[in-house]
């Protein structure tokens, strides 16, 4: 094949090109060797994009980045949690040395929120304060010594106001907490009804009706939100935040300071986790922000972890109330839900999250009729946010158990049951959302095997298998703020050394989607990992994109990416195919080379294929844009909120061990299959499951985000120590299961898998304590004195012969003898 | 303040810094010696993301004062690379953990790392799934729920093991 | 970052210097582990001017068997660290409860720092007060322990209540041993059982100027079962919440041998642990008898009463050392 010159040949020119110079290589000159095979596989297990620099210390986080003349910055928090400031006197503290500006509420004026129909918070409280630790004052110092020293010679007087810790007590108050609240302390209130609720329990065999009550839980990352500002020379003003939605940042920052958002620029550093925790602005970015710009110095705000606690947006408290009819082959007739959201100080979200705790629960089951009413209260506490499985891990821990109590009230097996009601692929949910692909079943099926299910009849007393489903979404169909403008949109380009390059807004918070992108790109130009390199999350240099929130980024900025990605595959394969005189589908792009497909011997290196491509088409560089599908939602009033172009299903199975005279509940496996549509990079996907079923289990049994009413509203614990996130010691043996129902709107088929993992664990070991020891634990966190109360209770009731004994027989003798010996009646 | 001179030895090496007396291990490795491998997390002791090692024990940094350092061998996860048995730069646990996708965030992990190599370097064969969680039930990560990391440790011991068992 | 507020630091290289620097410094404290103080002063509990350093007194880190006053005894160095005391062969042989209690202390990275010597003096806790200045001030200012007056555990109470939280205390006690300590005055023993006080401000009798140097063990002089029980929310970094120490003598090596002496200590009640009492009526019944372990647990159900002091309901814990205690008891039987 002499008209086809391998790679170790000199290619020449082409088409009368001018020859290059031949004293010296130029970049991406053919090389010398057949290129070395990629080693990775799309839908395989292989190496992160930047996981090595991590685990080598060289990563800058943002704590890490180091600046000449870097001032620090320490936020005066409030002690009362609601009082109207009367004044405040900051001349002591600007009078000390080393403190070279110091900030109040009237400062930052121009009140935000992440959504934009609530902009209910300042950065510095105004007038008021509503929680304890709400910001009142910020000090740029020359270090952290002298700007906590600073900020405690900041005269604040208050005058305290009657706090309310409890939602329904908020919302019957007189005292309004926050100023912008349209009436009283009510948040958002949605009511919403689909099918006739009423008479589908009237028509049900059994309805079953409970009240849970979630208490609050937080994220947990183990970095402390950060930010950084600088001035630059030419006035463009720099914020490094360790956040995950750098475009909202963005946004807000121009808001607040009054300034056009082209003299912005964010840039999201290497973060370490987030979870939700930092998907919204916080104080400290227009703190550092508004400082840097007085002092003209880089400022630097790390918090403490206490503070971390205190901006919270963590799960919101939700008292539920569920009324959910049967039919007696267990078939669901209807639900009917209350639920009061107990939402803090701000809204943060909320106005989607009092949406989200109705609107996501209609699938994985069908159900002809649907109502829920969800109202928010403002409550003087850290506001609530979205965590991890946002607004709707509460409601689904309620519709969980509720099945569970209809499958023993019909006797029937509970996966069975679930089963039963599946929604299946290409439907509608009763609140209009169109479901496309679904592996649900295949999920219960995975979870059933894998924990052999069938064991389940015969376990001792103290042991149980529970079993619980979900779904979520790959995204939201709408963006936050109402804009025409793509939902993603990332930049390729190609090197003429065979490299490619990634600009993507996409926050990476270590679920790897620089990696996925790296993966798309090489998948469609035949390259190694290595090979590209993605810039993410820089204003100044990628495009916009929303945001690692609400299970995106795959989908979204995954399918984007792939459609920059085939337009360069395109003109690369045309390149090749010109030369080679084929039609370009003969052409495709594999193991650094291109190749014909009828002839496999046939190739050239992929620098050769780029070259020959820039030679035709010029500089490489394609953008690419992901849209979602406007028509998958509901057609009425909130039908937008919770739509998505795909969802994700999951399945749990959990296996708890009850010791009965303790009340202490011991996890032993999660088993978790969950249909993330296609798996990208396996070993990630795996991550997400496991670290969600993780975070689920962590909530279930210990975490405890709150205040204590009793004592002035101070947080009950805000520490790592108090908050007891699960040690490599308690953490089950977790068992990733992935399921694979590839959904047309997903790149390469690929939904989501950083959320919906979470979902079913707390009602799957609430199912499974109940399999165990026969008890109802409907409110979180299941420790154990509430655990042993409940099992105390069901032990008088059997005793009393008002209760058959559970589990007669199946090691009950123990139990009986353990009791007498224990004094305990 | 009044800052004094510290004499340290880290991963290795004489290195000098100045720094006020009140200051922890972590502060000085971090801010003034730029080693910014170790993780602040928790501030007190609780998580275990700037775990070093002081004469071949897993600490936490941020409750070491760094005077009291003087005198002993600190190695913080920068040294892991030119540690005996890494190569290319490279320690056997960092590609493990690379090739396990065990580090999400990656902000636990350094910390990880130092207790891991110490568990290995003690236990000096394969371990088993139940030493790693001892090992390393004082470093939280909140990303991975552990599995993959205690894969990771197991197989980078095996690694270790693997060319003794040879010889 | 929460930060330490400033202080000198001295790095001492023997005992006797740290005695000379104590007496010389009033209100300097002592740092060896760190573990528990600097926690501590990052929370602004005090705020000294000079932080003596054991970092280099290595005559506190030895570990020995030898003869004092006509018994044998080990010598354990103060400054030894916990995961050593829970490795030490001759520990771990002699007295395994303590080598239990010394590998549970919190997690292997704080039991590679603190040590014994910490342990035993390890401040009292409260929920109340070990939080940040800033949490105590929104709190209303704090308590006893801290800034203020008041005791939020026990309304109108005018003694601290916090915690002896230590692990390692309860089992010293129930081996009967001695802690040894130096000052400007010499040498001071005083027997772990006397060493503590139900003042959660001061809850032991050492004085500042004085060093806790070294615990001094008795080896028992009879077959023994010892065990150390603990609950936690957590299996590390955790302190205890539940924290019961069992030491049975026996007249011959097998639990069906009579119980010739016991001693029975609780911790994490009040500032004192407390070392069961009315415990006569079992000696003399083997350790494997069921009456045994219900007297005993009896005991323990009645005189133990936890305060809302530490997290988890007062009832539940009190609940819990019977369980505990049951269980600890029982397991020892099991054993043989």
């Amino acid at each position: 094949m002499p008209e086809q010159p391998g790679p170790e040949e000199d290619v020449g020119p082409v088409d009368g090109q001018v020859e290059a110079p031949v004293d010296g290589p130029v970049d991406g000159e053919a090389p010398e060797s057949e290129p070395e095979p990629v080693r990775w596989q799309l839908g395989k297990s292989h190496r992160k994009v930047d996981a090595m620099e991590r685990m080598r210390g060289i990563t800058r986080y943002t704590d890490d980045i180091k600046l000449p003349g870097l001032l620090h910055c320490k936020i005066l928090r409030s002690p009362h949690p609601h009082a109207n400031i009367l004044s405040i006197d900051v001349s002591r503290a600007l009078a000390m040395p080393g403190v070279h500006a110091v900030l109040t509420g009237e400062d930052l004026p121009v009140p935000y929120g992440v959504i934009p129909w609530t902009p209910d918070e300042t950065a510095l409280a105004c007038g008021k304060v509503c929680y304890v630790g709400d910001g009142v004052a910020a000090v740029a110092a020359i270090d952290e010594d002298t700007a906590i020293a600073a900020c405690e010679a900041i005269d604040v007087e208050y005058e305290p106001l009657p706090a309310y810790y409890d939602p329904e007590e908020a919302l019957a108050g007189d005292h309004k907490i926050n100023p912008y609240a349209k009436r009283g302390n009510l948040s958002k209130d949605v009511v919403l009804e689909f099918g006739d609720v009423e008479a589908s329990l009237e028509q049900a065999d059994v309805v079953v009706e409970g009240e849970y009550y979630f208490e609050g839980t937080t994220h947990g990352a183990i970095e402390p939100h950060c930010a950084v500002a600088q001035v630059e020379p030419n006035g463009l003003l720099t914020v490094w935040s360790a956040t995950q939605v750098s475009h909202y940042l963005h946004r807000e920052l121009a808001k607040v300071l009054r300034r056009p958002a082209h003299t912005i620029r964010v840039i999201q550093p290497p973060l370490g986790g987030a979870f939700g925790g930092k998907s919204e602005p916080f104080d400290l970015e227009f703190c550092v922000a508004l400082l840097a710009i007085r002092t003209q110095r880089p400022v630097k705000c790390l918090y403490t972890r206490e503070e971390v606690f205190y901006s919270h947006r963590g799960r919101h408290p939700m008292r539920m109330r569920y009324k959910t009819g049967f039919r007696q082959d267990g078939t669901i007739t209807g639900v009917s839900a209350r639920t009061f959201i107990d939402g803090g100080a701000y809204s943060s979200f909320g106005l989607v999250t009092t949406y989200y705790s109705g609107q996501l629960l209609c699938a994985p089951y069908a159900f002809p009729a649907y109502r829920f009413h969800s109202t928010r209260a403002y409550t003087n506490k850290p506001a609530c946010g979205p965590k991890r499985g946002h607004g709707s891990v509460q409601p689904r821990f309620a519709i969980e158990v509720q099945l569970d109590k209809a499958a023993v009230e019909l006797g029937l097996d509970p996966i069975e049951l679930r089963r039963r009601n599946d929604i299946g692929p290409d439907g509608m949910t009763v609140n209009e959302f169109k479901i496309g692909s679904n592996g649900f079943l295949e999920c219960l099926a995975r979870v059933e095997a894998a924990s052999d299910w069938g064991r389940r009849a015969t376990l001792p007393y103290g042991r149980g298998l529970g079993i619980a489903g979900s779904t979520y979404i790959s995204g939201t169909n709408y963006p936050i703020y109402p804009n025409e403008m793509p939902q993603a949109a990332v930049q390729v380009c190609l090197d003429r050394s065979g490299r490619a390059r990634v600009f993507s807004g996409a926050n990476d918070i270590g679920q790897g989607s620089n990696t996925m992108l790296a993966v798309i790109v090489a998948q469609e130009l035949g390259l190694e990992l290595d090979d590209i390199r993605v810039l993410s999350a820089d204003s100044d240099l990628c495009p916009v994109d929303l945001g690692a929130y609400s299970s995106r980024i795959t989908l979204m900025v995954g399918g984007a990416c792939l459609d920059a990605a085939q337009k360069l595959r395109r003109k690369v394969r045309a390149a090749v195919a010109k030369r080679w005189e084929l039609p370009a589908r003969r052409v495709t792009l594999i193991d650094r080379k291109a190749m014909d497909l009828e002839d496999p011997s046939r190739s050239v290196s992929i620098v050769e294929a780029f070259q020959w491509a820039e030679a035709d088409h010029g500089l490489l560089g394609e953008v690419g844009n992901y849209n979602t599908p406007k028509d998958r939602h509901g057609s009425y009033r909130g039908g937008t909120i919770g739509a998505s172009p795909a969802y994700s299903f999951t399945a749990h199975v959990a296996e708890v061990e009850v010791d009965p005279d303790t009340g202490v509940v011991e996890v032993k496996h999660i088993w978790v299959a969950h249909d993330c549509g296609t798996a990208l990079s396996r070993r990630i996907v795996e991550g997400q499951m496991e670290g969600s079923a993780y975070m689920g289990f962590g909530e279930a049994l210990m975490e405890r985000h709150d205040v204590d009413p009793g004592h002035n509203g101070v947080h009950i614990g805000p520490s790592l120590l108090d908050y007891r996130m699960p040690t490599f010691l308690d953490t089950p043996e977790l068992h990733a299961l992935i399921v694979e129902a590839p959904d047309a709107q997903g790149p390469y088929g690929a939904k989501e898998a950083g959320e919906g993992p979470l979902h079913p664990s707390i009602p799957a070991i609430a199912n499974a304590i109940y399999d165990a020891v026969g008890v109802r634990l409907d409110s979180l966190p299941f420790a154990p004195p509430r655990v042993l109360t409940a099992i105390d209770d069901r032990l008088a009731l059997e005793h009393a012969g008002e209760l058959p004994t559970f589990k007669l027989g199946r090691g009950r003798a123990g139990l009986a003898s353990a009791r007498a010996a224990g004094g305990v009646a | 303040m009044a800052e004094a001179l510290l004499s340290l030895r880290i991963n290795g090496e004489s290195v000098h810094a100045a720094a006020p007396a009140h200051w922890t291990l972590l502060e000085v490795l971090r801010y003034r010696l730029d080693l910014i491998g170790s993780k602040q997390g928790c501030d007190k002791g609780d998580c275990g993301a700037c775990t070093v090692q002081v004469d071949g024990e897993p600490v936490l940094a941020c409750l070491t004062l760094a005077c009291a350092a003087a005198g002993r061998e600190v190695r913080t996860v920068e040294g892991l690379g030119w540690s005996p048995e890494a190569s290319n730069g490279c320690h056997p646990l960092q590609d493990a953990f690379d090739r396990w996708d065990a580090a999400q965030c990656g902000f636990c992990t350094p910390g990880i790392l130092m207790s891991a190599e110490a568990l290995l370097r003690k236990v000096g064969r394969v371990v088993t799934r139940d030493e790693v969680r001892e090992a390393l039930a004082g470093n939280l990560c909140r990303c991975t729920g552990y599995t993959k990391i205690i894969d990771a440790v197991v197989d980078a011991s095996e690694m270790l093991a693997a060319p003794r068992d040879e010889t | 970052m929460l930060r330490l507020p400033q202080f000198g630091v001295a790095l001492p290289s023997n005992v006797d210097a740290v005695v000379a620097l104590l007496r010389d410094n009033p209100g300097a404290r002592i740092v060896a582990g760190g573990t528990d103080i600097l926690p501590n002063l990052k929370h602004r509990l005090d705020e000294p001017g000079m932080l003596i350093s054991l970092a280099q007194v290595s005559e506190l880190r030895s570990i020995a068997k030898l003869a004092h006053e006509g018994r044998e005894v080990v010598e354990i160095g103060a400054g030894n660290t916990l995961t050593r005391v829970s490795e030490d062969p001759l520990v771990r042989e002699l007295f395994p409860s303590l080598a239990t209690a010394a590998g549970l202390v919190a997690s292997p990275l704080i039991r590679n720092m603190g040590t014994l010597g910490g342990n035993v003096n390890l401040d009292t806790r409260c929920r109340y007060v070990n939080q940040t200045k800033f949490w105590r001030e929104a709190l209303g200012g704090g308590c006893l322990k801290s800034e203020g007056n008041v005791c939020f555990v026990v309304p109108g109470g005018r003694n601290c209540v916090a915690a002896m939280s230590s692990d390692c205390v309860p089992v010293l006690i129930s081996l009967g041993a001695e802690i040894v300590l130096a000052g400007p005055e010499g040498q001071r023993v005083v027997p772990a059982a006397k060493y503590f006080k139900a003042d959660g401000l001061r809850h032991t009798v050492r004085d500042d100027a004085e060093l806790t140097t070294k615990l001094r063990v008795p080896v028992p002089t009879t077959p023994r079962r010892s065990a150390y029980a603990k609950w936690t929310v957590r299996k590390s970094i955790d302190f205890p919440l539940v924290s019961v120490a069992l030491r049975f003598d026996l007249k011959s090596d097998s639990v069906d041998a009579p119980v010739t002496e016991l001693v029975v200590v609780a911790g994490v009640l009040g500032a004192k642990p407390r070392v069961i009492a009315k415990l006569d009526d079992v000696i003399g019944k083997p350790l494997s008898d069921p009456a045994l372990s219900r007297i005993v647990c009896a005991a323990v159900g009645k005189q133990c009463k936890p305060l809302e002091n530490v997290p988890y309901e007062a009832p539940y814990r009190r609940r819990m050392f019977e369980v505990f205690t049951r269980r600890a008891i029982a397991e020892l039987v099991a054993a043989g």
